[in-house]
């Protein structure tokens, strides 16, 4: 087995950058996690750690996205991608980039008063929760990403073959990037501020991204499986399309108390009360679909794949509605409640999506027609299982919080040194767990196909 | 249904649900500024060191940010605005346990943070964050508790009486009592005698608490809207 184009090798540059800033991402997760327990353990405060954290994820799964992507839009197209050395240079400039970023936040962990206004903006973190990213990075980040889809789309007009799949999934990017400038809009209002915040945070996550997944999702389903393309492309489309119809509104539920109108309880309570009817729709596609399934040859690619569908609904899709209607999120916004379902979410729904599609197309990138599973499976349980209980000992957190804080009354602080201590232990030791499955995959994502073939099963 | 059938039920649909999106995004716009007071230099300047020092890394506001530290909505409720600005400009030096270093905040800028923060404590949030129900109830939300609450609690009002979902229900709710237009000095006269303004009233007269009290227990009681 190997790559039909040669120019869909790209992918690996951006899935080996996804893997590193992965691990990264899960070592300053760890430092974040002890914290909680000792804050100033650590050279940078929790806030700087905290940027790196979440910034990484967003990057590195961002980056893994357009890895998936270089590889998917040649393969529909049956064509090299338009322009390979773009690609390239597309994808050092963001290295690049994303490196002075990543600079400037230790920079500015260090020394506070060098964050800067400059020309009314913040020169080293913005300090806007996810898109702390100062303006002029903002400006690179935009530049890479249409130059991205320009390739992309030059790439599809040269066969102009339209396929279902790589459609969407350009749709969803396009909606990504553009959902990035609202981002950019500095208001002196605070509701205002956070109203436009959500529209990059709220419809990247449980809007454009839902689309990017499920287009991957029947790509995936068609490759490991060989399933019918008309049949995925049909539930493709009514997936994303019920995405949208429940995401789009389902904004509401973040505009329940920031100073936006009452309306928002009844709109955003309703419609993302059904957000879980799509997810939960990929899961009884994934499985339908695998049932049909005769010689599966990438089992690892589809055990992932019906993973990740399996727990974007469980944390997406449960662990977001059990807080999402007004009433309840009157007492949990705000809370750890809100940190377990962020936790769970980002990993069902977008972490594992981007490793299924690691494993999906890694073996031909290489040119292997077979590898040894063994790690694969042996990451997933490490990661799953702790991740998992991070997430219960974070639900069990906020559980408390809210009965303690909001219905009796006690101190934020007292219930965070004393009645949560347990929780924070815990979640720190699961941290490492989850360390070393991803060490576990990343070490994997290195040796697959490179390894002698005795060593396989 | 067909798959161009379902691509048109997709490409519609969400241009459906986007537009009907951007027209309330356009009310709420419109409806913004009357909910929350007029955004001053010094707010704006406040907001600016908010975000110079990643206050939010750390901190929540409106319930958004890193759920480490307390939310700042209330901020400026719960502690006086001296305390405020000497904790922010050394947090060890005022309360030796607090986990927030000394980042370099200036007089200035804690003076600014601090009117962005009183600002941010006067925007109608629906109402949130909610008060605590216990402690509502016993008087004490998570602040020192004022003579009127005192009162309230050492003559059992809360066995017939409820406050927030707290207390009996023989008598009236009082959880918005204030809001029904009563003033102290009618509070005090019914409390002293509530026949002489409800008539036919089943409540005991309480003639034997001293008028200070009986005035601070009616400065509470018009304060629970």
């Amino acid at each position: 087995m190997t790559v039909k184009y040669q120019s869909q090798k790209i992918a690996q540059y951006f899935y080996t950058f996804a893997v590193i800033l992965f691990l990264v991402q899960v070592v300053v997760g760890i430092i974040a996690a002890i914290q909680f327990l000792k804050p100033d353990i650590f050279i940078l405060n929790f806030n700087t750690i905290r940027t790196l954290h979440i910034n990484a994820l967003v990057v590195w799964l961002l980056s893994g996205l357009m890895g998936a992507t270089y590889y998917v839009v040649p393969e529909e197209s049956e064509t090299e991608v338009w322009s390979y050395p773009l690609a390239l240079a597309q994808f050092w400039a963001t290295v690049g980039a994303i490196t002075l970023v990543v600079l400037g936040y230790i920079w500015m962990g260090l020394n506070p008063q060098a964050n800067i206004t400059v020309m009314g903006t913040q020169l080293l973190n913005e300090g806007r929760e996810y898109i702390e990213a100062p303006r002029w990075a903002d400006v690179l980040i935009v530049i890479s990403v249409l130059l991205f889809l320009f390739n992309m789309f030059m790439t599809m007009m040269k066969t102009k073959k339209w396929t279902g799949i790589q459609g969407v999934l350009l749709f969803g990017l396009l909606f990504l990037a553009l959902m990035y400038l609202p981002g950019m809009y500095y208001s002196k209002n605070m509701i205002k501020d956070q109203f436009w915040w959500w529209w990059v945070i709220h419809l990247w996550v449980e809007g454009s991204w839902e689309v990017i997944a499920g287009a991957l999702l029947a790509f995936m389903l068609m490759k490991t499986i060989g399933a019918k393309r008309e049949v995925l492309e049909k539930w493709m489309y009514i997936e994303v399309g019920l995405v949208l119809f429940t995401g789009i509104l389902g904004t509401g539920h973040h505009y329940y108390f920031i100073g936006t109108p009452k309306y928002w309880h009844w709109i955003g309570g309703f419609f993302s009360s059904l957000e879980p009817v799509p997810l939960l729709l990929m899961v009884w596609d994934a499985f339908r679909t695998t049932r049909e399934a005769r010689n599966v040859t990438n089992k690892p690619g589809l055990f992932y794949t019906v993973a990740h569908a399996i727990f974007n609904f469980v944390g997406a899709g449960l662990w977001g509605i059990i807080h999402t209607l007004p009433q309840v999120n009157k007492w949990t916004h705000g809370t750890q409640i809100t940190t377990a379902h962020g936790h769970l979410a980002f990993y069902g729904a977008y972490v594992l999506l981007v490793i299924s599609m690691i494993y999906v197309t890694l073996p031909s990138i290489r040119g292997v027609k077979d590898y040894n599973p063994a790690r694969a499976y042996l990451a997933f349980w490490w990661m799953t299982i702790s991740m998992v209980f991070i997430v219960l000992t974070i639900t069990g957190a906020g559980m408390v919080q809210v009965y303690m804080e909001r219905l009796m009354g006690l101190d934020y602080v007292a219930v965070k040194t004393t009645y949560n201590l347990w929780f924070w232990i815990l979640r720190a030791i699961f941290g490492v767990g989850f360390l070393v499955g991803v060490s576990i995959f990343v070490y994997d994502f290195f040796m697959l196909g490179r390894e002698p073939a005795e060593q396989k099963a | 249904m067909s798959n161009k059938a379902a691509r048109n039920l997709f490409i519609f649909g969400s241009l459906f649900f986007f537009v009907i999106f951007l027209g309330l995004t356009v009310d709420t716009m419109n409806q913004i500024d009357g909910r929350a007071p007029e955004v001053t230099k010094e707010v704006d300047a406040g907001k600016m060191v908010w975000q110079k020092y990643d206050c939010i890394g750390c901190h929540t506001i409106l319930g958004n940010g890193s759920y480490f530290a307390p939310d700042m909505t209330k901020a400026v409720e719960r502690k006086p605005d001296g305390y405020l600005k000497q904790f922010l400009m050394d947090p060890r030096g005022v309360k030796p346990t607090a986990a927030m270093p000394k980042l370099g905040i200036t007089s200035q800028e804690a003076d600014d943070l601090i009117a962005f923060l009183t600002w941010i404590s006067k925007i109608d949030t629906n109402g949130w964050p909610p008060k605590p129900i216990l402690a509502a109830a016993a008087g004490v939300g998570g602040q020192g508790q004022t003579r009127g609450q005192q009162i309230y609690q050492s003559q059992g009002c809360s066995n017939c009486h409820n406050i927030n979902g707290i207390g009996g229900t023989s008598g009236p709710e009082l959880t918005r009592v204030g809001a029904n237009g009563k003033d102290v000095a009618w509070h005090v006269k019914h409390l002293k005698q509530p026949r002489s303004v409800v008539p036919n009233s089943a409540m005991p007269p309480y003639a034997a608490i001293s008028d200070d009290d009986l005035k601070s227990l009616a400065a509470y009681l018009v304060t629970l809207k």
